[in-house]
């Protein structure tokens, strides 16, 4: 504060912009430059489907006998299975950033002090989260399919159809793990503790609850239940842990979206800041 | 800067802020004048920061009315705040982004407009050569400039100021002060809150006392330190004799005799200049030789003192 820039004026004239992008620009912008983040997130995602495909690769030009082409469906669907796993962890990393992040860093009362409604604050972080799990997890399936399709050599090639359903099905996965995430790290405020929950639940719990049939239809009401039952047939053509109806599944995901979501955001608006 | 017309910028009756059992906030009815630079005044623990956070809404008061440039709130929040910055506590920020960075945040959550106020803010805190820094490397004083920075993005009409200074070394204390009184100059209007009783004596035209929650006393700096004690030091000729003078005249609460002197304090239901004339005027008549005439009004701090002392006494 010196004295010979006490005199500097702050612009006070009206320029019209867009409003809304704009706090989802910051958000983003707050995320990206997470480098901590980012980096962790392209290691899950990015990283393993180079590492894979290389490796399947070497393997088959050394020894093509004993190893068949790197590429194919059936590599594609092995691939795909440890990518949408890996996917959701990178989004439950930027998902509970993204709800707690603010509180975490104590910038949220001072969010709150520029008047902006609470629930603005907390709908511009869904898309900015969506934002940057894609281009992440984008580029991590671009790699998948082309190597799958580039390397098939003798084995089936997957279809232009098979690859836009699993794009769309990994989407949703990752997508849903992104709400999920958000809307409990926002409700709690705390982002290892959400890291934590989710993690032992999409690892651990779920995956447990799913092969228990002694609970019966009750599994329709998990998250993993659901997303298993629009997985591209095709590609994984065990079949469905639990058998569910195409609107049972539709009816759970929405479910399964809505309530932490709306959590948080009820959270956000009447905590204390 | 579009100024709200009303004589009151901060308006708050009855305003009550419990935690369970503990009241934070009692009954407080405040005026912040427009355009004035006003001191919250009391100590730590006193409430202070609570009613800051009420009237930015970052809390909500357990009873009573709030109105911030002519707005209530909180239900007309959105527009009242529009016009406001504040700096609660210690500022904080995203320490991975840079000070720029953090205004661009910051602006976008307000009107389209604050992103051009961005580079002025920065120059006018002192800031445009560190701005693209990270933050986690700014010293504390940094981040409180950083925070005024900040709170310039709002054009503000009113700046809540809560603790400002701490952090900052005499010099930036020094600049801060300075930097207050231009943004009165240009009929801005600073609510200071602080518990450093010369911070507000030097920077501010009003204050307002808290203690234990309450507001005990309101008003300009010179006339709540006109309502404190005023004493005379005395030497004359004669100490013993102007004692006995002093102890029968109607002004003096009381006459001590030490070492410098006598210590005059006068009733407080007087006024201080014409007693303090009678009382010269006797000793000269009584043809004593004054070597010493040194009437003393309380400062702030001292009314402060008394003004909290005697609420203990009380309670």
């Amino acid at each position: 504060m010196n004295t010979t820039t006490a005199t500097v004026e702050l612009p006070r004239t009206r320029r019209r912009a867009p409003r809304r992008p704009r706090l989802v620009n910051a958000e983003f912008l707050k995320l990206r430059k997470r480098r901590g983040l980012v980096l962790s997130t392209l290691a899950l995602t990015v990283v393993p489907m180079i590492v894979a495909y290389t490796v399947l690769l070497i393997l088959h030009v050394v020894d093509p006998d004993k190893h068949g082409p790197a590429g194919g469906l059936e590599n594609l669907s092995g691939s795909m299975e440890v990518l949408s796993q890996l996917s959701v962890v990178a989004a439950i990393l930027v998902g509970a950033t993204l709800g707690a992040g603010d509180l975490g860093s104590g910038v949220f009362r001072e969010l709150v002090v520029t008047g902006r409604s609470r629930l603005a604050l907390f709908g511009a972080r869904l898309p900015a989260g969506l934002g940057l799990v894609f281009t992440v997890v984008g580029p991590a399936f671009a790699v998948t399919a082309t190597a799958s399709t580039a390397f098939a050599g003798s084995s089936d090639v997957p279809g232009a159809g098979l690859l836009a359903s699993s794009a769309g099905w990994l989407g949703l996965v990752t997508g849903l793990a992104l709400v999920l995430a958000l809307g409990v790290s926002s409700a709690l405020g705390s982002r290892g503790t959400t890291i934590g929950i989710l993690l032992g639940w999409q690892l651990i719990a779920m995956p447990l609850l799913l092969q228990i049939g002694a609970l019966g239809s009750l599994r329709e009401g998990l998250v993993g239940a659901a997303t298993e039952r629009l997985e591209p047939a095709r590609l994984f053509d065990g079949g469905a842990t639990v058998p569910m109806s195409l609107a049972a599944a539709v009816a759970v995901i929405a479910a399964w979206a809505v309530v932490p979501l709306a959590a948080g955001a009820w959270r956000t608006c009447r905590r204390d800041a | 800067m579009n100024i709200h017309a009303g004589p009151n910028v901060v308006e708050t009756s009855g305003l009550t802020k419990r935690f369970g059992d503990r009241v934070a906030v009692e009954d407080v009815d405040l005026r912040v004048p427009r355009g004035s630079a006003f001191g919250y005044l009391g100590p730590n623990g006193a409430g202070k920061t609570t009613l800051i956070r009420m009237l930015l809404g970052l809390t909500r008061a357990s009873a009573g009315t709030m109105r911030l440039l002519g707005r209530p709130v909180p239900s007309d929040r959105a527009k009242a705040l529009a016009r406001v910055g504040a700096i609660v506590e210690e500022p904080r920020f995203y320490g991975h982004l840079t000070g720029r960075e953090n205004l661009t945040v910051i602006a976008a959550a307000r009107e389209p407009e604050a992103h051009a106020r961005i580079d002025g803010a920065l120059a006018r805190a002192g800031l445009s050569q560190r701005a693209d820094e990270r933050v986690k490397r700014y010293s504390l004083g940094m981040r409180q400039r950083l925070g005024v920075a900040r709170s310039l993005l709002a054009d503000p009409e009113l700046l809540i100021l809560d603790e400002p200074t701490n952090g900052l070394d005499p010099a930036g204390i020094h600049e801060f002060r300075a930097m207050i009184r231009g943004f009165v100059a240009e009929g801005r209007t600073v609510l200071l809150s602080s518990h450093l009783l010369d911070e507000v004596e030097k920077i501010c035209d009003e204050v307002a006392i808290v203690d234990h929650g309450r507001v005990v006393m309101q008003g300009s700096i010179a006339e709540l330190a006109a309502g404190g004690e005023q004493t005379i030091l005395i030497a004359t000729s004669d100490d013993g004799q102007a004692l006995a003078i002093l102890a029968e005249h109607r002004a003096v609460a009381s006459a001590t005799a030490a070492p410098d002197g006598i210590r005059v304090r006068l009733q407080t239901d007087v006024e201080g200049e014409p007693a303090a004339d009678d009382i010269g005027r006797r000793l000269v008549l009584a043809d004593l030789a004054i070597r010493r005439f040194e009437p003393t009004r309380a400062s702030l701090e001292q009314r402060f003192l008394e003004i909290t002392s005697r609420l203990e006494e009380a309670a």
